[in-house]
């Protein structure tokens, strides 16, 4: 399988060839286009009703499997933010990426959402994290630009911009500053970062966005 | 302080390297990522302001659409380095005061050097129709400050007179006279033709516009939203 990233940094796209018997899985929503020789698969992670279940509490991950036909086949992938792409090789390491992150990877990679953190990290954003562990390639995608940062001993992120982290890293979520700070700041969770590892943060947040956008709402009429 | 702007053009974060005990105010909620002892601290003045003053500071911040709070993140004991993000997609610019003053949009604030002192400015009564809400902030002092443009920032140095949509505006210096009027032929037009109101520049200065318009952005988007409650 050949992969490239194109269009960077703006507007990355993802762009796969696979060979007879190649696959790939990806997030439910990514595909833009590919060849004819491609089979398509949907699983939810954890079964149908347990993934149906989670979509209820906003975590629902959805995976499509592409099993290529015959040679060369292209798929397309796009995320669904303005923003870039990050490729990583594991080779058995680990990485955390968040839900809304996750893009596509190779079948080698075990993507896990039972993992013990994963629920709790996000308050209200209706995101968790992925394991995502073991050998094959891994693409993950952010909103507005990937910063990386190494940390060597401790960091602190708002939530809503982490994209990924490595699981060398251990981490506890909490809030800012107190309670006056948390009321009035505008900073909700954030996560405390402490070992070694690198970490993959996005430049902008889909909920700093949604709240910018929600005062040009039109106001329910009051009927009566 | 050292405030270095990373991944321009399009989705620019402002990067702030602090010294010991040195304090950077930013706009509340925009703090991406710290070291762990930078401390946060809301507070609607600066240290040492009566309660009442700093009080009515964060009042007319809020009417200028400026977060009614500002944050003070301080690097304890050692240096430090906080990133701050805007929320909309675009660039950050620095500009350095020296003892001076400079104008900024009111959404366009960052983040700035405690040693300067921010402070809201009426457009005068008539942009409170305009829907745009023309209200500047007025930043007087030294060090470094940061704006963020909705899209890309031009700048441009004036001499005589500019017009500029203000909803376009990003920053000027205080060199420059402005007054604020609407666009050409009279009310009909005000009402329907989609230019609003325009800033009249008169002078000699430094002048930074946005190439896209945020309200209108969010108009555009929030439009077509399902309604809200209140």
């Amino acid at each position: 399988m050949q992969h490239q990233i194109k269009n960077k940094p703006d507007y990355a796209s993802l762009h796969l060839q696979l060979d007879e018997g190649d696959q790939v899985v990806t997030e439910s929503g990514a595909m833009m286009a590919m060849d004819r020789g491609l089979e398509m698969e949907t699983n939810a992670k954890g079964g149908v009703m347990g993934a149906l279940k989670r979509a209820a509490g906003g975590e629902s991950l959805f995976l499509n499997t592409y099993t290529s036909t015959g040679p060369g086949q292209r798929l397309d992938l796009g995320p669904n933010t303005p923003g870039d792409i990050e490729h990583r090789e594991l080779l058995g390491d680990a990485l955390m990426v968040q839900s809304g992150s996750y893009m596509a990877s190779t079948p080698g990679v075990e993507v896990d959402t039972k993992w013990g953190g994963a629920k709790t990290f996000f308050g209200g954003e209706g995101l968790f994290m992925l394991k995502c562990s073991g050998k094959g390639h891994l693409w993950f995608s952010s909103y507005g630009a990937i910063h990386t940062v190494d940390v060597s001993e401790t960091y602190v992120v708002d939530t809503s911009h982490i994209v990924a982290f490595e699981d060398t890293l251990t981490f506890h979520v909490k809030k800012v500053g107190g309670l006056k700070s948390l009321f009035f700041s505008g900073e909700g969770l954030v996560c405390e970062f402490s070992g070694s590892g690198k970490l993959y943060l996005q430049t902008r947040s889909a909920s700093a966005l949604a709240g910018f956008l929600h005062p040009f709402r039109p106001v329910k009429q009051k009927s009566g | 302080m050292q405030i270095t702007i990373e991944h321009r053009p399009s989705y620019a974060l402002a990067v702030v390297a602090l010294d010991a005990n040195e304090t950077v105010v930013a706009e509340a909620g925009s703090m991406v990522s710290m070291d762990t002892h930078v401390q946060i601290e809301t507070s609607v003045g600066k240290k040492g302001e009566g309660k009442l003053k700093g009080l009515m500071k964060g009042l007319k911040r809020m009417v200028s659409g400026e977060s009614f709070f500002q944050n003070r993140y301080t690097a304890t004991g050692a240096a430090g380095e906080v990133t701050f993000a805007p929320t909309l997609q675009g660039d950050i610019d620095v500009h350095e005061l020296t003892q001076d003053t400079f104008f900024l949009q009111s959404s366009a604030f960052v983040c700035s050097d405690d040693r300067i002192e921010i402070d809201a400015k009426w457009g005068g009564a008539k942009t409170f129709f305009g829907g745009e809400g023309l209200i500047m902030l007025k930043a007087t002092g030294s060090g470094p400050i940061a704006f963020n443009s909705f899209g890309a920032i031009r700048e441009l140095d004036i001499d005589g007179t500019y017009t500029v949509d203000t909803g376009h505006i990003v920053a000027f210096e205080e060199t420059l006279e402005f007054s604020v009027s609407k666009f050409g032929g009279g009310w009909k037009s005000f009402l329907l033709g989609g230019e609003g109101l325009v800033c009249r520049f008169n002078g000699r200065g430094k002048l930074w516009i946005q190439t896209r318009n945020s309200s209108e952005f969010g108009q555009l988007i929030g439009g077509k939203l399902p309604p809200r409650e209140h």
